[in-house]
């Protein structure tokens, strides 16, 4: 505990000169209007970043990025206060009563209750990336190639049943992520598949160009093909966060920013469900349940903590295991690696010092946006304003620049491109992509685990099945599916309403 | 940002295609090259997992094939009218982009002029109606102008000079 506190103290030191804080400044407020312009998201945001902060060290740029992702997730309430819009996917439940006391004149309210909420919440996630990442870095040790196999196998499931609204869609796209990844010279033989002669698939399909295109060509595309509406911005209030709110729902921050939390740790679901499940959590438990949706300041205070407790969540198993909890902490890893630095099982062994690192880099960011949160209301009012028309070409060069960057190559242009138009028509047909990015994140990971470990079993499948943290996997993913199952959910309700009313009627018998 | 649900016809068509992929996979895979000469295991051969994905999506393509008959794809069949005047904004969007990206690019041009360029264009196409109504076409031409200008340079000046980052 005080080694840890040794450390955390070590990298705000660190951090804390006159450069960086202006790096996380710079990059808080990029975050900030990419989260609030509606149809820019964190994961595109953070992916341009990476692009810009390649040739800077990489504690500068990861401080960067985490600056910029934190900003994002903030920014994208003021969209959903303001014109009722999410300015991220992970905002849309603080459309809800953040846009219904705009209605009622309290717009500046609204933005303070969302400022102190993504604060505490970023604050609790930080405290559960403290305490949880050696813990749960201890536990990753013991896992071999058998729990790898299944740990990417329910990465996928897990993300493409809880993003999106149907479970069968994102898991093809899940499998296709997977496939995608298996492009270009596999890693134990160096034999290309798939490549069909062309020299530069052998070096597979690289991650940023297919996000930059899946998040940001795709949604330039999507954006761009209906008339944009007219925005009506509401007239707000003052917006400094009220201690009164926070003391009087305290509750509420503890809970949804377990929630978030604990969302954010589940490989690939994200920020926009830890919203929804704060939110819906918040509503049951709340004395105040007719107010939702009307104006609570409640259900926004959730929405909002538990969205932004789930980004140190979501670095979680970014650092123990190598498997992102959500989309942009997908591009965090890309950006890990990229700069040479390891994330995975021995990161506490060998790295230590970069656990810390990291939850500092999230405290300077929570201060970013409390400063800007106190001070860029009015800024913030007039990005919101600019035409779509005017930002989107910016977008698009901005992504195809993204994806040259990375290796100075065309190659990866095309590669945008293709993903862009992809994501594009499988957004239309109601597919969602985080579960697809997942997929070419964990590919590698399932495919060197799966071969390793049918060499070691020398083809024997009951590994993958008898290990405990093998079979405890394998059962969440088999459970995963069959809950998808009509047949199998009537037959556990049927189960579940006899054994509770067999309860009943003997505990009313013994009465 | 809401979700809209495709027609059963359109989960049918999606359906079909994601079987017809996976059946290539899969068939890509099995022809694969197994590197026996090289005495590799039959469990680590290059295919095994890309032929394992194949058929996981093979299998969810038929699921999904056999929900959208079952909710009435086949009754709903009608190819949808596709007129290009309905979707000028995707198609044009669609075509300002490829065109920076496949020929503006790497053309000669130097970047911030390739970009400013198909930034000038994008703007001035997609605010021409409303410029139009409000008779401020000329003014609008010489925003797009200047306002791409602005944005080709700072890019370029941000990503090249202070970042030190490559442009194409």
């Amino acid at each position: 505990m005080l080694d840890g506190l040794f450390l955390f103290g070590h990298s705000i030191a660190n951090f804390a000169t006159p450069t960086t804080i202006l790096y996380a400044l710079g990059a808080s407020l990029v975050g900030l209007i990419i989260g609030g312009l509606p149809g820019l998201t964190a994961t595109m945001g953070v992916a341009l970043m990476t692009t810009l902060t390649i040739a800077l060290p990489p504690a500068t740029a990861l401080l960067i990025l985490i600056c910029t992702y934190v900003g994002a997730i903030y920014g994208g309430s003021r969209s959903a206060i303001l014109l009722n819009i999410p300015g991220t996917p992970a905002s849309a439940a603080s459309c809800l009563d953040g846009y219904a006391l705009a209605r009622q004149g309290l717009a500046g309210r609204a933005m303070g209750i969302a400022t102190s909420g993504s604060i505490l919440g970023t604050w609790i996630g930080m405290i559960a990336l403290a305490l949880f990442t050696p813990v749960l870095g201890e536990m990753a040790l013991k896992f071999g190639a058998y729990e790898f196999f299944w740990l990417a196998v329910f990465g996928v499931v897990i993300s493409g049943n809880l993003t999106g609204n149907d479970p069968l869609k994102g898991w093809i796209a899940g499998f296709f992520g997977l496939f995608v990844a298996a492009i270009g010279q596999e890693g134990m033989y160096a034999y290309d598949r798939f490549t069909f002669g062309i020299h530069d698939l052998s070096g597979g399909i690289s991650l940023i160009p297919a996000l930059v295109g899946a998040f940001g060509f795709a949604e330039v595309l999507t954006v761009i093909k209906d008339r944009p509406p007219k925005f009506v911005i509401n007239t707000f209030d003052t917006v400094i966060p009220r201690l009164q709110d926070v003391l009087k729902y305290w509750r509420t921050i503890i809970r949804s920013g377990l929630i978030g939390t604990g969302i954010g740790i589940v490989p690939g679901v994200g920020e926009d469900v830890a919203a929804w499940s704060s939110y819906a959590a918040a509503r049951r438990a709340s004395k105040e349940k007719e107010k939702f949706g009307k104006g609570s300041v409640e259900g926004l205070m959730a929405a909002e903590t538990g969205d932004n407790a789930c980004i140190p969540g979501a670095v979680i198993p970014v650092l123990t295991l190598a498997v992102p909890g959500s989309a942009p902490a997908a591009v965090l890893l890309a950006a890990m690696l990229i700069h040479g630095v390891q994330p995975g099982p021995l990161i506490m062994v060998q790295n230590p010092q970069f656990v810390y690192d990291v939850v500092a880099m999230m405290l300077f960011a929570s201060i970013c946006i409390l400063i800007y949160g106190l001070t860029l209301t009015k800024l913030m009012v007039k990005i919101l304003q600019v035409p779509q028309t005017l930002v989107m070409p910016v977008i698009f060069v901005l992504c195809a620049v993204g994806s040259f960057a990375i290796a100075s190559r065309f190659f990866d242009i095309y590669v945008m491109l293709a993903f862009g138009i992809i994501g594009f028509f499988l957004r239309q047909l109601n597919y969602p992509m985080a579960p697809l990015v997942l997929g070419i994140v964990l590919g590698d990971l399932l495919d060197k685990n799966l071969r390793r470990g049918l060499t070691l079993s020398d083809g024997d499948l009951s590994p993958f099945f008898t290990r405990p943290i093998s079979l405890a996997l394998f059962c969440l993913v088999a459970g995963t599916i069959l809950m998808n199952v009509p047949a199998v959910t009537n037959a556990v309700s049927r189960i579940w309403t006899s054994a509770t009313g067999s309860l009943r009627g003997k505990s009313s018998g013994g009465a | 940002m809401e979700d809209q649900k495709p027609t059963p016809f359109a989960d049918l068509l999606s359906g079909c295609l994601w079987l017809a992929l996976a059946i290539s996979i899969v068939i890509g895979s099995w022809t694969m090259d197994r590197l026996e000469h090289l005495k590799v295991s039959t469990y680590t051969a290059p295919g095994v997992v890309p032929g394992l994905l194949g058929i996981a999506i093979a299998i969810m393509g038929i699921l999904l094939i056999v929900r959208s008959l079952r909710a009435g794809a086949l009754a709903q069949m009608q190819i949808p009218a596709l007129n290009p005047l309905e979707h000028w904004r995707l198609l044009t969007a669609l075509a300002l982009c490829l065109a920076f990206s496949l020929g503006l690019l790497g053309s000669g041009l130097p970047f911030w002029l390739a970009a400013a360029i198909f930034i000038a264009v994008f703007v001035f196409i997609f605010q021409f109606e409303d410029r139009k109504r409000a008779g401020t076409i000329l003014r609008g031409a010489a925003v797009a102008i200047v306002f791409a200008l602005i944005c080709g340079g700072t890019i370029h000046y941000i990503f090249q000079e202070l970042f030190l980052v490559r442009l194409p």
